[in-house]
């Protein structure tokens, strides 16, 4: 499988914070997920990839092509979605059609328009009247109306109800369907990875924690569950982290069995992606401190 | 590429646009009611400095009220320099409008004088000097601490302009009658669109070295 994407030895620095050495790809294919809490720095890897930040070394690559020096051929390539507040309000979704799509070479004005009557949007509507749910809705049909292979959206979920996340995920389904060659996107709302992801990528504090395919990932971490009498210092090296009260402890592991082979009496459960992601946090601190 | 970003500003602007034309066309018949003397040349020059300045100013607020538009334009296959050159453009055009609404209004005020190459490219020259220094300013520092520069010479231009044209001043320009017309209209174009070139290439380096939100 080839990547669309590879990124090695990405950094930059923000003031305090700093992407340090970020590695990971995207394999063609997949749609893969970038989780991570609020700040570990899901946001400035996407605009470093992106090239919309400044002094950043390492190496970029989409679809095989350095980003130096071929930055306008690949992002004629690339649907970008954008947190909130990327378009100027003021403008019906029309005009801020006309300027959008110019920037493309292969804009295809029947797939927008029939991306606009899917989604239910008045092209003489002002953008700043449309719902948050509306404006991901357009923000989407402008991302993919010019036969993009790469789709990177950035928490595109956040805030919407959940029929609108659903509409969302059923979107990313029929483009990765019709062609697309992966999607990139972060959140941090896991539960959305869980119905569609094929990849995860996790970062946090500026550092990459973890990349697997998402079904690895959620078979290598198990929830114990069990009595605290159990719990003493060679157990507990096998936990990521645990929470203690007065009915037993829960924890969350990678050695789910040997854990076993201490606990036999203990219960396991298959845990989430937010689940993991929080353990992982949980033990950087912890590993810090 | 570049007609679509220019055609961005007048978008993001657009309610303000008429505004502007109005207002450009009336400047020079109300200094010909007020002050007579002056309304020819000086009314022009102070119509082009109003309306690109508004114009450009107005244009900034938008993009300061509304930072990650110009990230996503970014995002997008547009090349940071064609962002940056579509402001120059932009103002362009505006004098060119000037120019034009200028000429309308010489044919209906006859009083306002004839509309000459040299009176064109004095005001162009005039306008493009603060222009160059403005948008370099604009992309290195920001928007908030470059309004300053533009209430400044918003307020400051009808003062110096009154001080210019005064009779006893007005010796200090009889030099230029010596020179011809069209030397004064060739040299005021090039001393105009060098300054403006040198400030579009810094403005590039600056927007093309800028972190976007």
């Amino acid at each position: 499988m080839d990547n669309i994407l590879e990124v090695s030895g990405l950094n930059k620095r923000y003031g305090d914070f700093a992407l340090k050495d970020i590695s990971f790809y995207l394999p063609d294919g997949c749609i893969t997920g970038f989780v991570g809490i609020n700040g570990a720095g899901k946001t400035t890897t996407l605009r470093s990839i992106l090239g919309l930040t400044n002094k950043v070394s390492g190496n970029i690559k989409f679809f095989g092509m350095d980003m130096d020096g071929n930055e306008s051929k690949i992002k004629d390539r690339i649907g970008i979605v954008l947190d909130e507040g990327c378009f100027y309000d003021e403008l019906t979704l029309l005009e801020m059609k006309n300027v959008i799509a110019p920037a493309y070479r292969n804009w295809c004005e029947q797939d927008y328009i029939d991306y606009m009557e899917q989604f239910s949007l008045n092209p003489k509507q002002k953008i700043n009247t449309l719902s948050k749910g509306m404006r991901m809705k357009y923000a989407l049909a402008l991302a993919l109306s010019h036969k993009a292979e790469l789709l990177i959206m950035d928490e595109p979920t956040s805030g919407l109800d959940p029929l609108v996340r659903s509409q969302l995920l059923n979107i990313l389904k029929d483009y990765m369907g019709k062609g697309g060659k992966g999607v990139f996107f972060s959140t941090h709302i896991t539960s959305d990875l869980e119905k569609i992801a094929d990849m995860l990528i996790m970062i946090d504090g500026g550092e990459i924690v973890f990349q697997e395919e998402k079904d690895q990932l959620l078979d290598n971490y198990r929830i114990i569950k069990g009595s605290t009498e159990k719990l003493n210092t060679d157990t507990r090296k096998y936990f990521l982290n645990i929470e203690e009260s007065a009915f037993g402890f829960t924890g969350i592991t990678k050695q789910g069995s040997d854990v076993m082979e201490h606990m036999q009496d203990a219960l396991t459960e298959r845990p989430t992606i937010e689940d993991i992601m929080l353990a992982n946090v949980e033990r950087r601190k912890k590993d810090v401190n | 590429m570049l007609i679509s970003l220019v055609k961005k500003e007048f978008l993001i602007v657009k309610k303000y646009v008429g505004i502007m034309l109005i207002v450009s066309f009336l400047i020079p018949p109300v200094m010909l009611w007020r002050m007579p003397e002056a309304a020819g040349a000086m009314g022009f020059t102070l119509t082009v400095i109003f309306s690109i300045f508004m114009l450009t100013q107005y244009v900034s607020l938008k993009e300061y009220q509304y930072p990650k538009a110009t990230t996503l334009l970014c995002a997008l296959p547009y090349p940071r320099k064609m962002i940056v050159l579509s402001k120059y453009c932009f103002c362009l055009i505006i004098y060119a409008v000037c120019c034009l609404v200028f000429g309308i209004d010489t044919i209906i005020f006859p009083k306002l004088g004839t509309f000459d190459i040299r009176m064109a490219a004095i005001a162009f020259l005039v306008i493009t000097i603060p222009l160059s220094f403005y948008f370099p300013a604009l992309y290195k520092l920001g928007y908030e601490k470059t309004k300053f520069v533009f209430v400044i010479i918003i307020m400051a231009s009808p003062v110096l302009f009154a001080f210019l044209f005064k009779p006893e001043n007005a010796v200090r320009f009889s030099f230029l009658d010596s020179i011809s017309t069209t030397t004064i209209a060739i040299l005021s174009i090039i001393i105009g669109l060098v300054t403006f070139s040198i400030s579009a290439i810094l403005s590039i380096r600056f927007f093309e070295k800028s972190d976007l939100t």
